[in-house]
């Protein structure tokens, strides 16, 4: 694959011939953090960051997004039938989107793009953006991509990998759409050799780890029964701001609002964290404690997802929710728990 | 605040090897520089988690809510106007708890350090009045004061209006604060100022319900934003359903809040909501003489009526 | 409540507080006829209205 080198004086020249092309996004200064946002014409992304405040997942999936509209007013030939919202798909690429983002976005995809069904609103969004990663070569103390099937230099989702290499960015491919984003630019090739030794730089950086090994071969039941969940959830106020701050979190709730004689129906994030999350028409609430609540997300992240994929835990170590949880509750110290009863629970099983 | 550390440990053990409390609720070593984390202790031999510092601002009334045990829980100024507040109206007995007071010194805002630091902070540590953070960029020292919750730097209740231990001295309670200066500052703009203020205030918010989920007061079994028949308030990121879910928010709050100032701690994304319950507390000062969660005895300013209530707003 | 909204950036003439027995049916025409000059002054209200959900 293409791998070219990019200087950095010629690095708002080289936005710009990309930005013939595609809708720029990028991390963008609000005040003291980083937000992805739409680049403006002639603006460049301030790549000067460590990870922004809330993951890119919005770009692809909005936090309220129409899916449908329709008119209630019985004069339209059309009334009462719901057609498609209109969405501008145009290419994209969002610039500086960090590895563990990306790698999220590829466990996101094997909900919203499977076999059965697909998601349009998510995927014409996906299949419209190119991403280019910024590798991590500043990781922060938070950071546990390395133990979560991740890394700072990591490849999966993808589609361009972008190396700081002082004065300059050496720019490497990964996919089709890479190359083609990379031609668009008319920079020189080059070697993809100093991507390694930096690769092995930054990833000798993160020293925080999550515990995972046993969670595969535990019985669900046993940690599901288990006694650390009154502890673990107590603190717990079941605010959305791991879920909301998560990459990998993709609940949504469906909504119709109407004004007058018309109506959309749109979907906006939804948290397992809220109480009424799982309330049915009924009124019951199968999960209606806060250690219900609490245990779902992280056997969800940690256990059923494993078991049902296969592809590890659906976390990839960006640290958001142990940096923002108000009361300071750690998926680190969370697993490390599961991970120890499931080594003791796998013994025991084997031991029966 | 080492001593008050060793003090409330002593304390929750003499109460639960005497079975005078089933549990003990207070705050744990955190994981991050500048974060405890609220725990619970029910076992003598396991007080040694419990800790005090100047990074326990959650407010643990919170945690009482409709419990039925018999309590022991740590409560600084504010904590403890809370629970005052529970009891009037019923969401806890006075009965059950067994009220573990702590002086407070005030709270540190870890955006306000963190603001001011270069890189990232690596650690954060806390001796007499300084406060000292170790960060990627090197090592700085702070004055406590300089660095506390806005919220802590103008409260005039740092010591617990209802007690049945206290871990130290009564400390001296701030009375050259000018409480409500955000406020006034907010009155003086034109109307068009104030729209926009909040405006740009509220813009960050993405209804996490951070905010209300720290408050104790809000402890509804169904709020009115997740209600659905009716519903009150559009649930997407609408500007006006945000701004709607902060002003009503606030308004269930007159006459309750302590200004403990949890829901700003517990933003994700730093708003300071608090402004709009702030102006509310003045306005119960101003037109009713009344400060929330003092003592038992009296009842809330929305609760009764006074024959020379103010009534200047009836034309 | 007055104070909160107009806290926000309401303008105090759109909401008005008034006391009237249903014997003073000529201070509720007063009442009614001066607040409705009030709004007419300053106009149709523009916030906290919600024409249609400005998402994405």
């Amino acid at each position: 694959m293409k791998v070219i080198k990019i200087d950095k004086s010629q690095w708002s020249q080289t936005l710009e011939k990309i930005r013939g092309a595609y809708r720029l996004f990028g991390p963008v200064k609000e005040k003291t953090f980083h937000n992805f946002t739409e680049l403006s014409d002639g603006q460049s992304p301030d790549l000067a960051f460590q990870n922004t405040r809330l993951s890119p997942k919005s770009l692809v999936f909005p936090q309220s997004e129409v899916m449908l509209n329709y008119s209630l007013d019985e004069a339209d030939a059309d009334h009462h039938v719901p057609k498609e919202a209109p969405k501008d798909y145009s290419p994209r690429a969002v610039i500086g989107i960090r590895p563990c983002d990306a790698k999220a976005l590829a466990l996101v995809k094997m909900n919203f793009d499977t076999d059965q069904y697909k998601d349009p609103y998510w995927l014409n969004l996906y299949n419209a953006t190119t991403f280019v990663g910024l590798a991590c070569d500043a990781p922060c103390g938070t950071c546990f991509c390395t133990t979560a099937g991740c890394g700072p230099f990591s490849e999966e989702g993808l589609d361009v990998l972008l190396v700081d290499q002082n004065d300059h960015y050496v720019a490497k491919a990964l996919t089709d759409k890479g190359t083609q984003l990379l031609q668009k630019t008319g920079s020189k090739e080059t070697t993809a050799a100093a991507i390694e030794t930096a690769k092995i730089a930054a990833e000798a950086k993160i020293t925080a780890k999550i515990e995972t090994d046993n969670l595969r071969g535990a019985d669900m039941m046993a940690l599901y029964k288990a006694g650390l969940w009154e502890d673990i959830s107590f603190a717990c106020l079941n605010c959305g701001t791991c879920t909301f701050s998560c990459p990998t979190c993709w609940c949504f709730d469906i909504q119709d609002e109407v004004y007058r004689k018309k109506g959309v129906r749109m979907r906006n994030w939804d948290s397992c964290m809220f109480p009424i999350f799982s309330v049915h028409t009924t009124g019951h609430n199968p999960r209606d404690s806060k250690l219900s609540r609490v245990r779902q997300r992280f056997m969800h992240k940690l256990k059923y997802f494993v078991d049902k994929y296969d592809k590890g835990i659906m976390c990839v170590g960006c640290g958001r929710c142990v940096r923002q949880c108000p009361v300071n509750i750690d998926i680190r110290k969370v697993s490390a728990l599961m991970n120890q009863l499931g080594s003791e629970a796998r013994c025991a099983v084997k031991g029966s | 605040m080492s001593t008050y550390t060793d003090k409330i440990r002593e304390i929750a053990q003499r109460l639960l090897k005497e079975c005078r409390v089933e549990m003990v609720i207070g705050f744990r070593q955190g994981s991050m520089p500048m974060m405890n984390e609220p725990c619970f202790v029910r076992k003598p031999e396991e007080v040694d988690r419990l800790v005090w510092d100047s990074n326990c601002g959650i407010n643990l009334a919170n945690y009482l809510t409709n419990r039925k045990e018999k309590i022991g829980i740590v409560a600084k100024g504010c904590d403890s106007r809370n629970i005052v507040t529970h009891i009037l109206e019923n969401k806890v007995k006075r009965e059950q708890l067994v009220i573990i007071g702590v002086p407070c010194q005030g709270m540190i805002d870890k955006r306000k350090i963190a603001a001011s630091i270069q890189g990232e902070i690596l650690a954060v540590s806390e001796t007499g009045g300084q406060i000292k953070v170790k960060s990627a960029g090197g090592e700085k020292s702070f004055n406590k004061n300089e660095v506390l919750q806005q919220n802590c730097s103008v409260c005039v209740h740092r010591n617990p209006v209802i007690h049945d231990e206290m871990v130290a001295a009564p400390v001296a309670e701030q009375t050259d604060v000018d409480q409500y200066a955000d406020v006034n500052a907010i009155e003086a703009m034109s109307t068009e100022e104030r729209w926009e203020f909040f405006e740009k205030l509220l813009a960050p918010c993405i209804r996490c319900y951070a905010c209300r989920n720290a408050c104790p007061l809000c402890y509804c079994p169904t709020c009115f934003v997740d209600e659905s028949k009716p519903q009150w308030v559009g649930k997407s990121q609408d500007p006006m359903d945000v701004r709607t879910f902060h002003f009503l928010r606030a308004f269930h709050c007159a006459g309750r809040c302590t200004d403990c100032g949890a829901c700003e701690r517990a933003c994700p994304v730093g708003i300071n909501m608090r402004l709009l319950t702030k102006k509310l507390n003045k306005d119960c000062l101003e037109l009713y003489g009344w400060q929330a969660g003092l003592n038992l005895d009296s009842r809330p300013a929305l609760d009764v009526y006074k024959a020379n209530d103010p009534e200047d707003f009836i034309h | 409540m007055k104070n909160l909204l107009v806290t926000m950036g309401i303008d105090p003439d759109r909401l008005h507080f008034s006391w009237i027995s249903s014997a003073e049916s000529t201070k509720f025409v007063k009442v009614v006829n001066e607040i409705t000059a009030k709004v007419k002054a300053i106009g149709p209200n523009q916030r906290f209205v919600k024409k249609e959900a400005k998402v994405a």
